[in-house]
């Protein structure tokens, strides 16, 4: 069903397109100077023979009116192109072709002053020369004329971005060395060091030590119990327990610690007040 | 010239002396004990800096629980003494010896928490 349709689009398609011919079509290659150095025709049916040769400051001129193969009346494409094509490199250049209401089409290409968009010829491969028209209302035309053997050129230069598309180098990380310990009697050296400050302390606490009048009355114990439950907690911390644990037991713990606290520092300022 | 320098050597010694005389016989015995603890607290992180400076700042993490501890504690038991000392009532006059303990024992329980966290 479908391509029945289908078939029956391009019918009506078909049958609508007009199609268009090239009159006095014609390629004159002169040098700098004016002289001609080859007249040829061309036809959209069959490709010149001959390839084309330019010389480093020849022109390359072409006419032709472009009609309407029915009724003969010039016709003013809507576009009108001329393809410069290479096939081994793949390069490729499309040069625009001023077209007349009446149809008359008149295209200069002066390799003293090539356009930017010709491609490059490093080896001298020849290019493909095709005429592309396209309009409305009548079939499109892509045919290939002639080929074109241009003086050799400078290579196509390089893409900026070009680099961009490669694979990049793989990354290599590289890591700080490993964190020695420093020697075992170092180690041990310092140990006795640090730990020394301790012995100090108790030397010399054991001089001043005050003494601890009610340190276990019933009062003041809970306090000094919860204070150590406190750092056992925090110890415990360190060994095992999670943050919101710790958090969740020291907000537990500091209620019983705030009102012992409070009953201990209570009393003792009270016995410091009456011993005044 | 000699003479006079041997002059003030032995004065500039004497002064020590009863500088130190003085403390001994003047300190209250509860102060004189955080004293101790103020010089173990100061003697411990001296120890701690220069193992990192002179040996490893390895493990990194509990250099600074340990250095931070100590210099945390002894700030907090500096300012514990600096209120608690009869001698400074007048400037403490709202904070009761009470109060600054408990002062001390609910900034000290914070610190430590920080500290345990960085030991890590």
């Amino acid at each position: 069903m479908l391509a029945a349709l289908l078939s029956t689009l391009v019918l009506a398609l078909s049958a609508q397109a007009a199609t268009l011919k090239l009159q006095s079509p014609k390629l004159v290659v002169t040098d700098s100077m004016g002289t001609q150095l080859r007249s040829d025709s061309f036809s959209l049916s069959k490709q010149v023979a001959e390839a084309v040769e330019l010389g480093a400051k020849d022109i390359l001129k072409m006419t032709f009116q472009v009609l309407d193969q029915e009724t003969g009346n010039g016709v003013q494409p809507h576009q009108t192109f001329l393809r410069f094509y290479d096939e081994k490199t793949n390069e490729e250049g499309i040069q625009p072709v001023r077209v007349t209401p009446g149809g008359k089409a008149k295209f200069e290409l002066n390799l003293s002053k090539p356009p930017l968009s010709l491609p490059p010829t490093p080896n001298g491969d020849p290019l493909k020369v095709s005429l592309i028209i396209g309009t409305s209302q009548y079939d499109p035309i892509s045919v290939e004329l002639f080929d074109l053997v241009l003086p050799k050129s400078q290579p196509a230069p390089e893409n900026p971005l070009e680099s961009t598309f490669h694979v990049l180098p793989e990354i290599h990380h590289t890591f700080r060395a490993d964190n020695k310990m420093p020697p075992q009697p170092i180690s041990f050296a310092f140990i006795g060091i640090v730990l020394a400050p301790w012995a100090i302390l108790l030397s010399l606490w054991s001089q001043v030590v005050p003494k601890p009048s009610r340190l276990f009355s019933p009062s003041i114990l809970p306090f000094v119990a919860s204070l150590g439950a406190f750092e056992g907690l925090l110890f415990w911390y360190w060994v095992d327990l999670k943050l919101g644990q710790v958090l969740l037991y020291g907000f537990m713990l500091s209620l019983p610690t705030f009102f012992a606290g409070k009953t201990a520092l209570a009393s003792i300022g009270s016995q410091r007040l009456g011993r005044k | 010239m000699a003479p006079r320098a041997a002059q003030i050597q032995p004065t500039a010694s004497s002064a020590v002396e009863t500088l130190w005389k003085a403390y001994n016989d003047g300190t209250p015995n509860r102060l004189k004990f955080i004293d101790s603890f103020l010089f173990f607290l100061m003697l411990s992180g001296i120890v701690q800096f220069v193992y990192c400076v002179l040996v490893s700042s390895f493990p990194y993490n509990a250099f600074l629980a340990g250095f931070g501890s100590t210099v945390g504690q002894f700030v907090l038991t500096a300012s514990l003494r600096s209120q608690v000392n009869p001698d400074n009532k007048d400037e403490f006059k709202e904070v009761s010896p009470e109060r600054a303990f408990a002062d001390f024992a609910l900034g000290s329980i914070v610190l430590h928490f920080f500290v345990y966290n960085f030991l890590g």
